[in-house]
């Protein structure tokens, strides 16, 4: 029989089978299912809403969402970061419509409340004489988000202002962030703008992927096996680390089988090296030194990639980039994504230009790469619609296979840094975590 | 025949050899020094400015990235097209910029409809296009082409087309 309801027996019942290493596809697709992860996690967790480097000077602003609610992020005149719901506070037409700009006040156009960068009222259309002196302005502010902060020039924001610090909930995720954002001293910027596109899918689908799922990579990407542009080796995808951290993030780094590279630091200029050694550790630099790809996911749906990547063919260098995006589910089988592309500020023009069509070649959303993933992702969504997915009577299909490594794969005793890691990326490890805490987010109270 | 026409002939072929999936006889069109961009579309209000970000694009491709797309198309593993896609480019509102013997500047509109496996569901981006065409030993070649999306998001899962 179907769930009709999904209530805490159902949860403790994918709970149950989360620890057995399977999942029940109908997850993928059911809308209490998506309902609740609205209200447990989205509502309550901390969510990637931009980059410092978006809005660099006074008075520049983005507008994102948090799934549904519209965000106005922007720098006052004093440089501090503030964000706001985009909703004026009189009858709650959304306040800015730009997607970017700079502007000193907001002023909304359906009856003219205007509102500074500190979200204060400022300007009441017949103010004093419709509303009187007693009208207290102050009441009447425009809604800040609750909580946000900031780690290496990355903005998160929650909508629950009891979240515990954004330093905690990153745990150990802060430190492999601090190879690809802080290792130089004035940190990344973000090219141009981030890409936006729609993709037919569930926000885990893709979240997972990232996570925890170098395995595709061999037959999803073999385009570029044959391409000559990656390795023969039809596991050169599994070589490296997977290392599961706390609160369902996870990341892998993939190496060459022998962990040696002919391309150090991801073939990063030469002049920004000496920086490594001023802001990262010898544990870090040795990771660094060596990593041919790190990619991962945040949870719940901040991933990221950093691989050395090229267009031209077999014989063009591959050149790295850092790109962070994240996944907005719209509705059970919608996403938008947000893909930014990032750069070492201090790197040459030459070498952020060739960062950039890296990405653009590879991971945006008309990269040889990305392409694919797009087009699997809403086949896996496609398929996990109907009855027979959430029969948990049928046996054989109605869960999904996260095995891999379970219970196989010891993880390395001598790990140096944060987290639990295996000596594979080819294993379900960081998946199984990901649901494991996801479940949990959806049995809270 | 005038050489607007010339140029109209050169950019509903274009169209055709793509919706024929002929590519390697359009990457023939394509000038050797070819530039082929893509730029992003954002939401401004009117007093921000341009609403073209031209430091970020969907595609920033050179002659010998483009043919290594297509190579890519090619092969047995490229899953975004395969099964094809069938598409549709309608290419209208051609306008001669500017016109030399040698050397034509011509906007155009374009509308690409897109069908993905069996389903009704219509993929679709639209917009502008901003071209430079050379006569390269008497025929006619792209040398640049500025393709302007007009959606700030697009309604599709990937770009696994051209335009």
């Amino acid at each position: 029989m179907a769930y009709t309801t999904v209530d805490a027996t159902a949860l403790k019942d994918i709970k149950e089978k989360i620890h057995t290493g399977v999942l029940p596809q109908w997850v993928f697709s059911n809308q209490q299912i998506y309902e609740l992860e609205l209200e447990k996690i989205y509502a309550r967790t901390w969510n990637f809403i931009g980059h410092e480097s978006e809005i660099r000077n006074p008075g520049d602003f983005v507008t994102r969402w948090i799934v549904h609610d519209p965000v106005l992020l922007l720098r006052d005149q004093d440089g501090q970061i503030r964000a706001y719901l985009n909703s004026c506070t009189h009858r709650g037409a959304q306040l800015c419509v730009a997607d970017c700009g700079n502007k000193k006040t907001f002023t909304c156009p359906y009856h003219g409340w205007t509102f500074n960068q500190r979200g204060e009222l400022i300007g009441i259309i017949a103010g004093n004489k419709v509303y009187g002196e007693e009208l207290d302005r102050s009441q009447w502010a425009l809604r800040r988000i609750p909580r946000v902060e900031t780690y290496q020039g990355m903005i998160f924001a929650s909508l629950n202002p009891d979240v515990e610090p954004l330093d905690e909930f990153l745990g150990g995720m802060k430190w492999y962030f601090d190879i690809m954002l802080g290792r130089t001293t004035n940190g990344l910027e973000v090219r141009g703008v981030p890409h936006r596109w729609l993709i037919r899918t569930n926000w885990k689908i893709s979240a997972d992927n990232f996570g925890g799922d170098p395995y595709h990579v061999a037959m999803s990407h073999r385009s570029t096996v044959e391409l000559g542009i990656s390795p023969q080796d039809p596991m050169y995808a599994s070589y490296g680390y997977q290392i599961v951290l706390e609160n369902g993030h996870g990341i892998n780094i993939c190496t060459t089988k022998d962990g040696t590279t002919s391309r150090p630091y991801q073939g990063l200029p030469e002049e920004l090296w000496p920086e490594f050694e001023k802001n990262l550790t010898a544990e870090q630099r040795d990771i660094l030194y060596r990593a041919v790809v790190f990619v991962g996911n945040c949870f719940p749906n901040l991933s990221f990639v950093s691989p050395m990547h090229g267009t031209g063919g077999p014989d063009e260098p591959l050149t790295s980039f850092v790109n962070f995006r994240t996944w907005r589910p719209l509705a059970p089988d919608l996403i938008e994504v947000c893909s930014w592309c990032m750069v070492d500020k201090d790197a040459s023009e030459e070498f952020k230009e060739a960062s950039y069509r890296s990405y653009v070649g590879s991971f945006g959303p008309g990269g040889t790469l990305e392409q694919d993933d797009g087009e699997i992702w809403t086949r896996v969504e496609d398929a996990s619609k109907g009855f027979m997915v959430q029969s948990k009577d049928v046996h054989y299909n109605n869960v999904l296979n996260y095995l891999m490594g379970m219970g196989r794969v010891e993880p390395i005793e001598q790990w140096r840094a944060p987290g639990t890691a295996y000596p594979t990326c080819w294993l379900d490890a960081i998946s199984r975590s990901f649901y494991e805490h996801w479940v949990d987010q959806l049995l809270s109270e | 025949m005038t050489i607007r026409d010339e140029i109209v002939n050169f950019l509903h072929d274009e169209a055709f050899l793509l919706d024929e999936r002929r590519f390697d006889e359009w990457l023939e069109m394509l000038d050797d020094s070819v530039v082929y961009r893509m730029p992003m579309r954002v939401t401004k209000e009117k007093e921000g400015g341009d609403d073209i970000v031209d430091e970020m694009t969907y595609l920033e491709e050179t002659k010998q990235s483009l043919i290594t797309r297509v190579n890519r198309l090619k092969t047995t593993s490229a899953w975004a097209e395969d099964p094809p896609s069938r598409t549709r480019h309608f290419i209208t509102n051609v306008r001669i910029e500017r016109e030399e013997p040698e050397e034509v500047h011509v906007t155009s509109y374009f509308h690409m409809l897109r069908s993905r496996g069996s389903t009704t569901e219509v993929e679709q981006v639209f917009g502008k296009r901003s071209d430079v065409v050379k006569k390269r030993d008497g025929n006619w070649r792209l040398v640049r082409r500025t393709i302007y999306p007009d959606q700030a998001i697009l309604g599709m899962r990937n770009i696994s087309n051209f335009f």
